[in-house]
């Protein structure tokens, strides 16, 4: 046991290591096709000894015998198994800020600002076969922030990651970790304590309706300035822009999605409740730990979960956690995906996807979806990523052994065509890496200060 | 040998008295003359050639004239400068430089000022505007020449490196307010002041005190509301300066005033930011709203150099060079190579945007000791910059960027005597002897020169035990120090991260976030601690989790041998009497307690 974990580890810092180099591997021509391998499309079935052929970043043709446009990279895939990228709706990956927790409504922030492009955890999450993601805010209060959905294309700019097109969203939070947050407040030396409000269930919904009503009167101010405007009136000062409502106006006309973190049934159907009084669908409950006690509700409301696949009794209200949420979800017709809300999780959702078909029953295909297309529709991009189908982005992911098996491993990331993860290529460069790191470590400024070759310090003198 | 300098000036004293004029009298209570001319001296003026033997009258504080053959007033004091070099006075771009570090006395209550023991009390300074809309930290009404003190003993290090000027700036906050161009000598406070709201100075480090914004993500909220605010304020108070007539006041807010000619693109906004990705972020915030921005920091500016060419945008650049601090722990992950590189790499980076075509001017950035501050530009000559740009970005450049090219930069008739003499070249091993600073005379002092003047520094690697939810988990902190700003990383049980958001208080108080990887998950850990020594405890705030604690020490530091190097790695001594263990022993203050 303990000897595996040190491989992992070893692993893990080769993976660092290598992450560096990414950028020279992201490169790759317009065409590739992948030939002769066990195609999981998830949305259209298990296709053998099938071809992909990817063009321009997308999948063009899905089938037997494609002959190879001149120029193409062929990838003999005999034995391998290419699925869709994984998508993990829930994350914290690559943020150089989680919880803004000072203010219980804090809709301002956006995690679109503190993206880390850099963080060596995105090429381990590619490693794992995962390609796009959300980046939530965290749970610290009832209202956080505006969060980020990405592809993982380690070596772009932040900006470049953006996963283009895909619907903006706002995260909520629910329960203990939002009451708790007064427990864990920190009593700085010389300021005031300051109790944040609310400290019970009750008064986080107090607090949501304040927050929707307050966005209901700013939207009718900005509505009423806008039908002045148009009626020819002239001099108008447009009314301040208020960066903590707007996104909360956008919930209220549906064009920014409903994140929200709960565990317990009496929560979230609060919170569907909330949402149905003022008029706006929850897209999404996050991790929804008791989902299974209120599954009707939640299918009833349109709701998707992304579920935990086995996790619980870590703090009060994950009690009654049970592996077979995700499946009972699902067979109430409830879109229901896995999250990390790990780094570490994060690299082997595929393993948590096959947990669902030991307890709870699910095909191969249910599985999958948990990891794929329903996170894409969780997400609001199934129309581009989720599933290997003619159109989409080729986001792929080739592995060695059946994606469900524990002897599997990826041997190649793709995302929009181009290779951002190679098993080969990395094992292949860490003898390189390694020589890199022998030189950069002989250099004066990596000494120790013990090691280091004495400087004289030019110090002033009085004259003699 | 040659005569001294001082004893030039002792020499001549009376004779200069006796003629000097009555207004240099008055100005001068200690009978200081007003005249100066150093004859037979190496000129650098920068903003001309090299004169290799010359003359410089220094006259009232003005550069009066300068050349190879100079007529020397009958008032002056003559030194002969044989064996010497005159430059411009050297500039630090940036910094804070004359705002006492210790906590302002008449500010804010501060009922606990007098308690003992020595984990007395640490909120930082209360520096707040009396009638503020905004909390302190998000004034940019605030004025650095508020703050200043003329302390000779706290400018005795930078002037001992031959800085006679210096941009400063309050260095706390978000919106720090306006920094100022100062002499680093004077009679007192205003003295120093050549010019006041020289820029709008802005950091993105978060509000200590536990209110809105407490994250990264939070200041560019609160930066963006407020500047948002500022353009309504202006188009409000627009509408009823046209015609006030029917329309109520618009109520006066000085801190949305004051945000006006940043607006306006008037007054220029310094943007603290290090690594390419929050140069990046500065810029776009800086694009968003249309200001003009000035980098301060720019460790990895190099690498951004295309944009902040193309932007036209400065750059204040750190000569405090990253490297290690400490032998690395035998338990820790080895530095990714990025941060290897990152170090090698340092020195390059001014010789790199020079190339670029970057506009930019050297700062201390925090450095521990002044005597690197020219020694550093040295090794950035040796890393490809030229000598002759590395000389005007300590003086032309700089004084351009801030904003007082006219009077100050270089050696030129007419602009203000502040002059660097060297014995040899500054870039070359010179020394500095001796600084005129508006036009009168400053002693340099030999001294070890410690940048952080004694204030407990952080700066090395921690072995450290973090207990959350009831586990003792091992970790390793390594930490850089930068002034008030801690860098560093974790490594261990929590996953190996950067820190961030990390300040320091002169009294050891220190404070940074770390996203770190659990059984549960990856979220976000607050770490508030307090440094003693090789000695280091604090709290942990982490959602979904009750209060942690940890607790460590340094174990190398001054060249003791590392701990356990003896034993190896493989003994598995982790869980023995390494120091991280002994640390465990603190007593845990039950969570319930406060």
């Amino acid at each position: 046991m303990k000897k595996t974990l040190l491989l992992a580890a070893a692993l893990m810092a080769a993976a660092g290591a290598l992450g560096a180099q990414a950028k020279a591997v992201a490169t790759g021509p317009g065409a590739t096709l992948i030939k002769n391998a066990t195609v999981l499309t998830v949305t259209k079935g298990t296709l053998q000894n099938t071809d992909v052929l990817i063009q321009n970043g997308k999948i063009a043709q899905v089938g037997q015998n494609i002959a190879a446009p001149a120029g193409a990279t062929v990838i003999d895939a005999t034995g391998k198994f290419l699925m869709p990228g994984i998508i993990d709706p829930h994350t914290h990956l690559m943020s150089d800020a989680v919880n803004e927790g000072s203010l219980s409504v804090t809709s301002m922030v956006r995690i679109e600002d503190v993206l880390n492009p850099t963080a060596v955890n995105i090429y381990r999450e590619l490693a794992g076969g995962v390609t796009t993601v959300t980046i939530l805010h965290g749970s610290a209060n009832t209202i956080g922030g505006q969060n980020a959905t990405v592809k993982l294309k380690y070596g772009a700019d932040a900006a470049d990651m953006l996963f283009p097109g895909a619907p903006p969203t706002l995260k909520f939070a629910l329960g203990e970790n939002v009451t708790r947050k007064n427990q864990n407040q920190i009593i700085i030396p010389g300021q005031p304590i300051t109790r944040r409000y609310p400290v019970s269930r009750m008064g986080q919904e107090e607090v949501l309706r304040d927050a929707f009503t307050r966005a209901r009167d700013y939207k009718a101010t900005i509505d009423e300035y806008k039908a002045r405007v148009a009626k020819g009136e002239k001099n108008l000062v447009p009314p301040r822009r208020d960066l903590e409502l707007e996104p909360l106006v956008e919930v209220l006309e549906g064009k920014r999605l409903a994140r929200v973190h709960g565990y317990r049934a009496d929560e979230m159907l609060m919170m569907l409740n909330l949402a149905d009084d003022f008029g706006f669908k929850v897209k999404a409950l996050e991790h929804g730990l008791e989902g299974y006690k209120i599954a009707s509700e939640i299918a009833k409301h349109g709701a998707d979960v992304t579920s935990f696949a086995d996790s619980w009794s870590y703090k009060i209200e994950a009690y009654d956690a049970i592996p077979y949420n995700a499946a009972i979800l699902m067979r109430h017709g409830v879109v229901t995906t896995l999250n990390s809300d790990s780094d570490e999780r994060g690299r082997r959702l595929n393993i948590d996807a096959a947990k669902l078909m030991r307890y709870g029953g699910l095909t191969e295909d249910e599985a999958l979806a948990t990891i794929t297309i329903n996170g894409a529709k969780t997400l609001g991009v199934q129309d581009k990523v989720g599933s290997i189908e003619v159109g989409k982005d080729a986001d792929l992911s080739l592995w060695n052994n059946h994606p469900l098996s524990v002897y599997a491993n990826v041997d190649k990331t793709f995302v929009d065509g181009k290779v951002f993860f190679d098993r080969q290529l990395d094992i292949a460069q860490r003898d390189q890496k390694a020589k890199e790191r022998a030189e950069l470590e002989k250099a004066d400024a990596n000494q120790a200060p013990s090691n280091r070759r004495a400087v004289q310090p030019v110090l002033p003198q009085e004259e003699r | 040998m040659v005569a001294s300098l001082r004893r030039g000036l002792a020499v001549t004293a009376v004779s200069a008295l006796a003629i000097a004029p009555l207004a240099a009298q008055l100005a001068s209570p200690r009978s200081i003359p007003a005249t100066y001319a150093i004859t037979n001296v190496r000129l650098v003026p920068v903003s001309s050639p090299s004169i290799e033997k010359g003359t410089i009258v220094v006259r009232d504080g003005l550069i009066s004239a300068l050349g190879a053959n100079i007529t020397i007033p009958g008032d002056a004091r003559v030194i002969d400068g044989s064996g010497l070099t005159v430059y411009p006075g050297l500039i630090d771009a940036y910094g804070s430089l004359g705002v006492p570090n210790a906590p302002a006395q008449g500010a804010g209550g501060g009922g606990r000022g007098g308690g003992g023991g020595g984990g007395g009390p640490s909120a930082t300074p209360a520096r707040s505007a009396p009638n503020s809309n905004y909390p302190a930290g998000l004034q940019p009404e605030m004025s650095v020449v508020e703050l200043l003190k003329a302390d000779d003993d706290a400018f005795s290090g930078p002037t001992s490196a031959g800085i006679t000027t210096a941009l400063s700036g309050s260095g706390s906050g978000i919106f720090q307010g306006q920094s100022a161009v100062i002499n680093l000598a004077g009679a007192d406070a205003n003295a120093l002041v050549v010019k006041a709201g020289v820029a709008q100075n802005i950091g993105f480090s978060p509000l200590r005190n536990g209110g809105f914004p407490s994250s990264l993500m939070g200041v560019f909220a609160a930066l963006r509301q407020q500047l948002l605010d500022a353009q309504h304020y202006r188009d409000v108070k627009t509408a009823y300066d046209r015609n006030p007539r029917g329309m109520k006041r618009p109520e006066f807010d000085p801190s949305l005033e004051a945000l006006q000619p940043v607006l306006a693109r008037t007054q220029p906004v310094i943007l603290y930011a290090s690594t390419q990705r929050e140069i990046e972020r500065a810029l776009d915030l800086a694009k968003e709203f249309s200001l003009r921005p000035i980098i301060a920091g720019g460790g990895e500016a190099y690498l951004v150099a295309a944009r902040l060419k193309a932007e036209n945008v400065p750059v204040l650049l750190t000569l405090n060079f990253p490297r290690r601090t400490a032998a690395p722990s035998a338990d820790a992950d080895p530095d990714p190579i990025r941060v290897l590189k990152e170090r090698v790499e340092a020195p390059r980076g001014a010789g790199r945007l020079a190339q670029a075509g970057v506009k930019f001017a050297f700062q201390s950035g925090g450095l521990s000791t002044w005597t690197d501050f020219t020694g550093n530009v040295q090794r950035a000559v040796e890393n490809g910059l030229s000598s002759d740009a590395a000389l005007k970005a300590l003086t032309m450049q700089s004084a351009e960027i801030l904003g007082v090219g006219d009077r100050l930069g270089s050696l030129e008739a007419g602009k203000i005597a502040n002059l660097t003499i060297t014995r040899g070249d500054l870039l070359d091993r010179g020394r500095v002897t001796q600084l005129f600073i508006d036009g009168k005379p400053v002693a340099v002092r030999a001294q070890a020169a410690s940048a952080t003047g004694g204030a407990a520094t952080a700066t090395g690697t921690w072995t450290v035990t973090v207990t959350m939810d009831g586990t003792d988990l091992a970790t390793t902190l390594s930490l850089r120090q930068e002034g008030t700003r801690l860098l560093g990383s974790l490594q261990g049980s929590l996953g190996s991260v950067e820190i961030q958001n990390g300040t320091i208080g002169t009294d050891g108080e220190l404070r940074f976030t770390a996203t770190v990887t659990l059984k549960q998950g990856t979220d976000e850990a607050t770490f508030i601690g307090t440094l003693d020594g090789n000695a280091v405890r604090g709290r942990i705030a982490m959602v979904g989790h009750a209060p942690g604690t940890f607790s460590g020490t340094r174990p190398q530091r001054a060249g003791g041998p590392p701990n356990g190097s003896a034993t190896g790695s493989a003994t598995g001594s982790a869980t023995g009497n390494a120091p991280g263990a002994a640390a465990g022993t603190v007593p845990r203050t039950p969570p319930g307690a406060r």
